[in-house]
């Protein structure tokens, strides 16, 4: 299966479905799981916009209620944010 | 719009210059710049650096970061929060 | 080290509540906001609200903002725009960015009102330039005047889909479908109802199956799906559009709160993980509440209510409430809360929901509703006629009849109610009806014409004796008529009222106009 066809599910790293569901055919069960073996979920919007579609994919495929697919952790900063203006720090 | 039925006539506001990729255009002081692309008929922002697809404004409210583009200078950003400056320089990535 | 008593992080409708309940009863607020405008979802909302007085039912949703705003600095609260709050930590410090300065804050009590984020949509081609969130081509369309394309296919008929759909109609665009994947509409029916005559076709099973363009959408392929949402091949249909709106849900903004430890649970109804709280809107982390969409994706009426909870739990908790005070204040929102989401509330004994019954029942579907006056009635003189047949938390036409001809009660949910005999039909009650479901039937216009005075949100507003196509309520011609009167002073917020004049065989048919000209430009 050619990795760079087919329908894009992470907009932002352009991780194809495909990729998603071999990451899932390898064992990955959590929304970490997928985003640490085709960094679905790694980019600009951290997630934002694919996080959902990701744990529906997993919900389908694992046969599991979505409710009970592991979110991905949240971790500061939610927004992108440049590193030089997190270190320009108000006293 | 020119005459909307709830917002009615817009209230002549100040024009501002922009740069796209070098090419002058106008816009309303006070909106995001997507905004103002999208009213000059811009609809690709960017092309991705994977595939070289075309992307647009996706959501318009900062979260899904597709409407990227560099402007004076400063990478990757999202034009649908920020608003535009007179003289404005905006960049697309390989368009 | 910035230090505040509460802080609110969002501006919208809930947090704002909270500042206010807060800040009356004399706590120190501040509230944080990333965009440069304050307000969150009130201020591209155009069409008037649902609810009741406490929720400023009847008012378009861009004033409620203002007023709100307004009421709150009043009440001192401090407001900080183009503010992000990037993260929340230990101890309820919270970390905001504004200017490119990094300013840490430290709250004894926070409200988190984040509200929900637009789900997407995957189907082939839902990348390209065209394909956008329905809240975001309405945040173009609204609040910054520009369309994002002139012929759109609506993906969902929940009401951001059905009122997005109208609003684009209204600023020019042309909506060539709306498609909903489930068997039935999502939205409220008088959302429906309004888009529906103005002949946008509500497709119901079917789904996208891809969207192609060069550089941007040119083309949808829509396909019928079965009752296990699975596509049925041989049933694609394509149409030519130029943008494509996703109005498929929106899911609960709980990053901060899921930061900072809160837990979260997953409630399908509510729009997916919620962050738990209790009845105060407390979370499982003391002092750190959430109020609004974020806390489960309701209703602005809901979020303004959970917004107050929220403000007058922590005046409470701060010792600047009394506790029986609070608890009286907090049990008539809990009341309020239950009218809203439909429970029932008995404020009075098992009240009597029918009304006028007509003899005949006849093809009209609202004929026997309690709203609708008998054929008797109608044919004595113009009388309204309310086509609302959903109980939802609805009741400003309780209000707006000088001669108190509609009732409504409480709960809320309760259909209107029509005294035909008080209704000298004036056509008052048109522009007040959030749903734009009420209408004035004369059949004694003349032997051979009746006159319909129905609402028109649109430009170009009709002229005085100008020839029109008379439209039914799936929007399909069915004769042509006269305009001869067009009122719009300015009580009427915005709702212009059409009198035409037509066939009489046509008038319990006839509920919407379609000028014979173009009218909008784009910008």
């Amino acid at each position: 299966m050619d990795e760079d066809e087919g329908m894009i599910v992470c907009r932002c790293e352009e991780v194809a479905q495909s990729e998603i569901l071999k990451a899932i055919e390898e064992g990955a069960r959590t929304v970490d799981g997928v985003k640490r073996r085709t960094r679905a979920g790694m980019g600009l919007c951290q997630g934002r916009t694919c996080r959902r579609i990701v744990s529906k994919i997993i919900a389908t495929e694992t046969q599991q209620p979505i409710g009970e697919v592991m979110p991905s952790t949240f971790r500061p900063p939610v927004r992108p944010i440049a590193i030089g203006v997190l270190a320009n720090e108000k006293e | 719009m020119k005459d909307h039925p709830i917002w009615g006539k817009r209230d002549p506001i100040r024009k501002v210059t922009l740069f796209l990729n070098g090419k002058e255009m106008q816009a309303f002081e006070g909106e995001p710049i997507a905004a103002a692309l999208m009213a000059n008929g811009i609809r690709v922002f960017r092309k991705t650096r994977k595939r070289g697809e075309p992307r647009g404004v996706f959501c318009a409210i900062g979260r899904c970061t597709d409407c990227i583009m560099t402007v004076d200078g400063v990478p990757n950003v999202r034009t649908c929060m920020v608003l535009v400056k007179e003289g404005m320089q905006i960049k697309s990535e390989r368009v | 080290m910035e230090q505040r008593q509460v802080v609110v992080v969002g501006c919208g409708p809930a947090g704002m509540a909270s500042a206010i309940a807060a800040a009356e009863a004399g706590a120190q607020v501040t509230v944080l906001d990333e965009n440069a405008r304050p307000g969150g979802q009130l201020f591209k909302q155009i069409h008037k609200f649902f609810g009741s007085k406490e929720h400023y039912a009847g008012m378009r949703g861009f004033e409620i903002g203002t007023r709100m705003l307004k009421q709150a600095e009043d009440l001192g609260v401090e407001v900080w725009l183009n503010s992000v709050v990037y993260g929340l930590f230990e101890d309820k410090m919270l970390g905001i960015i504004q200017d490119n300065t990094n300013i840490p804050m430290k709250a004894d009590r926070i409200v988190l009102a984040t509200g929900a984020s637009e789900n997407a949509l995957t189907f082939p081609g839902w990348t390209l330039p065209g394909v956008m969130g329905a809240g975001g081509a309405q945040t173009m369309v609204n609040l910054h005047g520009v369309l994002p394309g002139t012929k759109c296919l609506m993906v969902g008929s929940g009401n951001v889909g059905l009122i997005v759909s109208y609003q684009l109609i209204q600023a020019g665009a042309k909506v060539v479908a709306i498609v909903e994947a489930d068997s039935k509409v999502g939205g409220y029916k008088v959302h429906a109802d309004k888009i529906r005559r103005l002949g946008v076709p509500i497709l119901l099973s079917h789904t996208v199956k891809e969207a192609k363009g060069k550089d941007s959408v040119e083309e949808v392929t829509l396909i019928c799906v079965d009752r296990q949402w699975q596509p049925i091949p041989g049933t694609e249909q394509t149409h030519s559009v130029d943008f494509v709106c996703l109005a498929v849900g929106l899911t609960p903004l709980t990053e901060l709160g899921s930061m900072a430890h809160c837990q979260s649970d997953y409630i399908a109804k509510l729009g997916g993980f919620t962050l738990t709280h209790d009845e105060n809107m407390e979370t499982t982390v003391p002092g750190i509440y959430v109020a609004g969409d974020c806390a489960g994706v309701e209703e602005a009426s809901i979020a303004m209510e959970q917004g107050r909870m929220a403000g007058i739990s922590i005046a409470e908790s701060l010792g600047l409430i009394e506790k029986s005070a609070g608890e009286k204040k907090k049990a008539m929102i809990r009341r309020r809360l239950d009218e809203l989401r439909g429970r029932p509330v008995f404020y009075e004994s098992a009240a009597d929901q029918g009304g006028p019954q007509s003899p005949t029942g006849g093809d009209n579907p609202f004929r026997k509703l309690p709203g609708y006056p008998s054929e008797e009635r109608i044919q004595g003189g113009p009388v309204a006629v309310i086509e609302c047949s959903e109980e939802i938390p609805c009741d400003p036409c309780a209000y707006i009849c000088s001669r108190e001809a509609i009732s409504v009660g409480r709960p809320m949910t309760k259909l209107p109610q029509l005294d035909s005999e008080k209704c000298t039909g004036c056509g008052l009650c048109i522009p007040g009806c959030p749903g734009l479901a009420i209408f004035i039937v004369d059949k004694t216009y003349s032997p051979l014409e009746a006159l319909v005075q129905l609402p028109y949100e649109f430009k170009p507003l009709p002229k005085m004796g100008e020839q029109v196509d008379c439209l039914d309520r799936q929007g399909k011609k069915v004769t042509e008529g006269k305009v001869i009167k067009v009122t719009n002073p300015s009580r009427f917020d915005r709702t212009p009222v059409v009198s035409v004049v037509f066939d009489k065989r046509f008038a319990d048919d006839v509920r919407a106009i379609s000028l014979r000209r173009k009218g909008h430009g784009r910008r």
